[in-house]
């Protein structure tokens, strides 16, 4: 089977070809959003390089979030037109699971952090159990201190990676023992991570239905965001 | 600070004093009622950012974009009936990028609001004459102490 994958959940573009046994070409931009306007380009690249085209393909593989709005949702319309257009079937896979995914065989916990604006971070825990990628929590958007606090308590290695590492290295390594951080060419959202994950659901026939699949935002409930902002006032008075 | 004008082009003057001074990730809120001059005080930063085209009130797409000598992101939120839905559009990932944000009615939208905004109040006093304005400018935020260049 070949697949198509693409990921544009964070501030990197990625699509890639995969077949079951290899990884036949990918194509990363982690330089500034902008996926409306390299996606496409990219996708056509990918075919003309591999001298295949769009029939080629058996099925899609999209990020499902949570991310940017705006990327989340060009991801998956893209995804979603190719799979109307071709009649092929497509999979959502979390960028969390693809970033943790990257991490591959690492012992101890797995941690991907994306930024989700204002000291929060769009998270889930992961380990990998015989070779196979477990995760172990919820996908949740906590504050950072919050996860710091979650974490505080395992006494064994953290191994953090996504874009949430950029902007919180310094305060993770002041508050937690044991942390590890994934070195920069892993520190990525790429689309072979996504597109491996999502061949294994796509071979055990898992699919995603074209009008009922969504992206998970992650929202912060509108009760916790009042109750945030009620105390953000007391602490000014 | 605080600006008292007379006339449209006083309004359309301090603001292209402001936009030719703003920086990256600046949020400017803009409060005042209908028929204050909230746009026209936008037309005016756009024009100040080097923007050409014409600025409308996005009052139904609620955002609009436009590039110049940084991005503009323009919102108009009198229509947003709840925060939640403007959140749904993405709102955080416009206001803590790298253009400047003018946000209309922002007080429609507190709870979304940053402290480290600009606040810029416009009044109007019917008894002191249909066109006078009262422009009152807050922060609190040492980033917009380019405020105290501005002259009518």
């Amino acid at each position: 089977m070949k697949i198509l994958s693409i990921d544009s959940a964070t501030e990197s573009a990625t699509c890639a070809i995969l077949d079951d046994n290899k990884v036949l070409g990918e194509i990363t931009f982690n330089y500034k959003k902008q996926h409306s306007q390299i996606l496409m380009p990219i996708i056509d690249e990918l075919f003309n390089n591999t001298g295949m085209n769009i029939s080629d393909i058996d099925a899609f593989v999209a990020s499902k979030g949570p991310g940017s709005f705006t990327g989340l949702r060009i991801g998956m319309a893209t995804i979603k037109g190719l799979s109307q257009g071709t009649k092929k079937p497509f999979v959502t896979v979390s960028t969390l699971d693809s970033l943790a995914y990257n991490l591959a065989y690492t012992g101890g916990v797995i941690c991907p952090i994306l930024d989700a604006l204002r000291d929060n971070v769009y998270t889930a825990l992961y380990t990998f159990k015989n070779c196979e990628l477990d995760r172990i929590s919820d996908y949740v958007n906590i504050s950072i201190d919050d996860l710091i606090n979650t974490l505080a308590h395992k006494n064994c290695n953290i191994s953090f990676v996504g874009d949430g590492v950029l902007k919180f290295k310094e305060k993770l390594i002041a508050n937690l023992p044991n942390v590890i951080f994934a070195p920069a060419h892993l520190n990525l959202a790429r689309a072979t991570s996504l597109g491996e994950l999502g061949l294994k659901l796509l071979s055990n026939g898992t699919f995603d239905d074209l009008y009922a699949s969504v992206p998970i935002y992650l929202r912060k409930p509108q009760a916790e965001r009042e109750y945030e902002e009620k105390m953000r006032q007391k602490k000014n008075e | 600070m605080e600006f008292l004008v007379t006339t449209v082009d006083e309004t359309y003057n301090i603001g292209e004093q402001i936009g030719s001074l703003v920086n990256s990730g600046d949020i400017i809120c803009l409060i005042g009622d209908l028929g204050t001059g909230k746009t026209h005080l936008t037309k005016g930063i756009a024009r100040g950012l080097g923007i050409e085209d014409n600025i409308t009130s996005p009052t139904f797409t609620i955002v609009n974009e436009y590039t110049g000598r940084l991005r503009l992101y323009h919102f108009d939120v009198y229509r947003v009936n709840d925060p939640n839905e403007i959140e749904a559009i993405g709102f955080d990932e416009y206001i803590f990028s790298d253009g400047v944000s003018v946000i209309e009615w922002a007080n429609y939208i507190e709870e979304l609001i940053p402290p480290n905004n600009l606040t810029i109040t416009i009044e109007k006093d019917l008894q002191i004459g249909d066109n006078y304005r009262k422009i009152s400018i807050e922060y609190s935020d040492k980033r917009y102490d380019y405020i105290k260049g501005i002259k009518l």
